[in-house]
């Protein structure tokens, strides 16, 4: 008997402590917020002793704990299932987490509700952690709704701001849609296959998984942000950036592509979800990393960013590789937490700035951050042997190679330059150059808890991938040959990207701005996406109601058609003939005299 | 003629006098037009009564309500101009605008 189950029970119960201590007196101490980073550390630790053991001999394990109810013929109890995905995905949010709790202790240090912030960090921590380990859809589904309400209380952290409460209700309408999706699953899977737990799932056979897989596709549109139901993702920059840094960038958003991994049993056999994946994928990456060409907020560039490499992962899915998706996932957690915590720190740094046309000039003034942004960078856009290198080459390898739709493919690679491009624009307008901020700032950045966060994820962002990827075991087989050009696809469209984006900023950077071409207005309105949905909808059914209630039947048809129109056309004809000058009394005269005229005059007939 | 008929016609005519001359009210122009209204009426319904014109004998009910229909209109005139002018002198009938 080992200790695998007993190890990761504790890590979980571990995170949880601090929330049940949340109303004692240790809750109001200024302290809390270490207790908190502490207790993630100390789970993280307990946690790669499993992860260690199943990588040395591949032990799983599934942990049924307490039988909740039966309803007639369902078995409802609390399990968690901890195989390769939940093993490896667990250490790593946590790691990253840790770095991020140990962050925001710098950042959100003036807060006065820093201990409700942390307490919220760690729920969503929890609930994350309950999604991932997750046996049954219930379980699952709770994991679910769970991270949706935390991002929606932290979205919302600022709440007197009008744009951090419509950014917050928006995260949640458009992840309840994507929720729509997950129901109509779970009782798909309850009337036919009669369970909600994975392993009857993926043992009962039946001749078409379509409708489930498509609520599945769609529960993973809502959350993780493809195309259609996007817009939330940017918006929700509007909360602080650990909370940028943790949900969306590693955590929550992953979330619906973990979804489809887990069910990849099912899907591995549907060729018409995948395809459907495979494009759905393909249009995210390519319209987001087309919006965050022209964007202007370093926050907003890095969420976008983060929407692209959503979409690469559903590509990843859509053609047959959940296993490269998952090694995505993880590597894309290292340097994507840490893009967002020097963009916290750049933006802390100068007084609270955010646009990166007031930025510039930060590689004398912040060397460790400039750094950590570079390298950063560099992971995302795959530079070989770093971090990202290990998991996105091997993506645009395989579908390289792989019988798949040609156009997007195509459209994966162009994304896949334009990566590189805004990756360019971030370090050129934020780090090279003269400096473009007020001068009247103290810039330092000397502070212990930002710098060891921040190296914590540098050194997981350059070695991370190695590690994790000559650890793991080895599960769908690489393409091992393959021509020459397809290897340096990947490498010669990065390049390109990082080669013309530099000439374009260089040339174009003394030049005045003219008007906005069409393309440029497409691109930095977001394809005019949320125009259209957030505010055409709207319009249209109150002036369809406004046009049809308020004008045709009250002002038209009862008011205007007999009485007014009578009286109005009585009134012009009157102006329009008569030539009278009002002169009544001339006119009753001269009547009168005609009469008597007329009597006395012809009274002599006869 | 008899001697009724000739006193009927003759308050005719004295309404229609009055109303084709008179002097800054144009109230007093539409009192003597009900007083035309009403001289009409009762040299009709002798008339109808004495040579028993049966069939002719809703015409004074006819003529009665065209005549309020009239006198309403007029008293709408008269208030259209009163509103404006605060009196109804009939020297505010002019063409100037305010």
């Amino acid at each position: 008997m080992n200790m695998f189950s007993s190890c990761m029970i504790t890590a979980l119960v571990i995170l949880t402590l601090p929330i049940i201590m949340s109303s004692t007196k240790l809750y109001k101490n200024k302290l809390y917020p270490y207790y908190v980073k502490t207790a993630t550390s100390y789970a993280f630790m307990i946690s790669m002793i499993p992860t260690m053991m199943f990588i040395y001999s591949g032990q799983e394990t599934i942990i049924s704990n307490w039988h909740w109810m039966t309803i007639q013929t369902m078995k409802l109890s609390m399990s968690f299932k901890l195989d390769y995905f939940s093993m490896i995905f667990v250490p790593v949010a946590l790691f990253v987490t840790w770095s991020i709790m140990e962050f925001s202790m710098w950042y959100m240090h003036s807060d006065p509700y820093i201990n409700r912030f942390f307490k919220y960090l760690l729920l969503f921590l929890i609930t994350m952690m309950v999604l991932v380990t997750a046996n049954n859809m219930f379980q699952l589904f709770i994991g679910w709704e769970g991270v949706g309400i935390m991002s929606f209380l932290l979205i919302g952290w600022w709440y007197g701001r009008t744009d951090a409460n419509t950014a917050a209700l928006q995260a949640v309408l458009y992840n309840r849609i994507g929720d729509v999706g997950f129901i109509m699953t779970m009782a798909w899977f309850l009337l036919n296959l009669n369970t909600w737990d994975l392993q009857q799932i993926f043992i009962t056979t039946n001749d078409n998984f379509n409708l489930p897989l498509l609520g599945l596709l769609l529960a993973a549109t809502g959350k993780s942000a493809q195309f259609g139901l996007h817009p939330w993702l940017p918006s929700a920059m509007e909360g602080p950036t650990p909370v940028s840094a943790l949900l969306h960038s590693s955590t929550m958003v992953v979330a619906g592509v973990f979804l489809l991994i887990r069910f990849h049993p099912l899907m591995e056999h549907n060729q018409t979800i995948q395809t459907l994946t495979l494009c759905l994928g393909a249009i995210t990456t390519l319209f987001t990393a087309i919006c965050a060409l022209t964007q202007n907020d370093i926050k907003k560039i890095v969420a976008f960013s983060t929407s692209s490499q959503l979409g690469l992962m559903m590509v990843t899915i859509g053609i047959n590789q959940p296993y490269l998706a998952f090694l995505h996932i993880c590597t894309h957690a290292f340097f994507k937490a840490m893009l967002f915590m020097c963009s916290g720190s750049v933006i802390h740094s100068l007084n609270d700035e955010q646009d990166i046309r007031k930025m510039g000039g930060l590689f004398k003034v912040l060397p460790f951050t400039t750094t950590s942004l570079i390298i950063g960078s560099l992971a995302l856009t795959g530079m070989p042997f770093l971090t990202g290198f290990y998991s996105k080459d091997l993506i645009i390898e395989s579908a390289n190679t792989s019988n798949t739709n040609a156009w997007a493919l195509l459209i994966t690679l162009v994304a896949t330059s334009l990566t590189a491009a805004y990756s360019t624009r971030i370090m050129f307008f934020a780090l090279l150059g003269q400096p473009r901020f007020s001068p009247m700032i103290l810039i330092n950045e000397n502070n212990p808890l930002l710098i060891n966060s921040i190296k914590r994820l540098l050194i997981g962002s350059v070695f991370a991938g190695y590690i994790i990827s000559h650890s793991i075991t080895p599960t769908t087989i690489p393409q091992m040959t393959m021509p020459h050009y397809l290897k340096m696809t990947a490498l010669a469209v990065t390049t390109l990207g990082f080669i013309l984006a530099l000439e374009l900023n260089l040339t174009t950077q003394g030049l005045k701005f003219n008007y906005p071409s069409n393309y440029f207005k497409f691109s930095s309105l977001l394809g005019y996406y949320p125009t259209i949905m957030h505010r055409l909808t709207p319009k249209t059914s109150l002036t369809i109601s406004q046009k049809s209630a308020s004008m045709l039947l009250d002002s038209i048809w009862l008011e205007n058609t007999l009485p007014k129109s009578i009286s109005y056309f009585q009134m012009k004809s009157s102006t329009l003939i008569s030539n009278q000058k009002g002169l009544i009394k001339l006119y009753f005269l001269s009547f009168m005299l005609t009469m008597i005229l007329s009597l006395l005059i012809l009274n002599y007939h006869g | 003629m008899s001697m009724v008929y000739i006193n009927i016609f003759l308050a005719f005519i004295l309404s229609l006098m009055g109303m084709l001359v008179y002097r800054s009210h144009l109230m007093s122009s539409l009192l003597c037009l009900e007083g035309m209204m009403l001289s009409l009426f009762v040299m009709m319904s002798v008339t109808i009564l004495n040579n028993h014109l049966t069939l002719a004998s809703m015409m004074p009910i006819v003529l009665l309500v065209f005549a309020a229909c009239e006198a309403a209109l007029g008293l709408s005139l008269l208030v259209m101009v009163s509103n404006t002018y605060g009196t109804d002198y009939v020297q505010n009938l002019n063409l100037l605008q305010c």
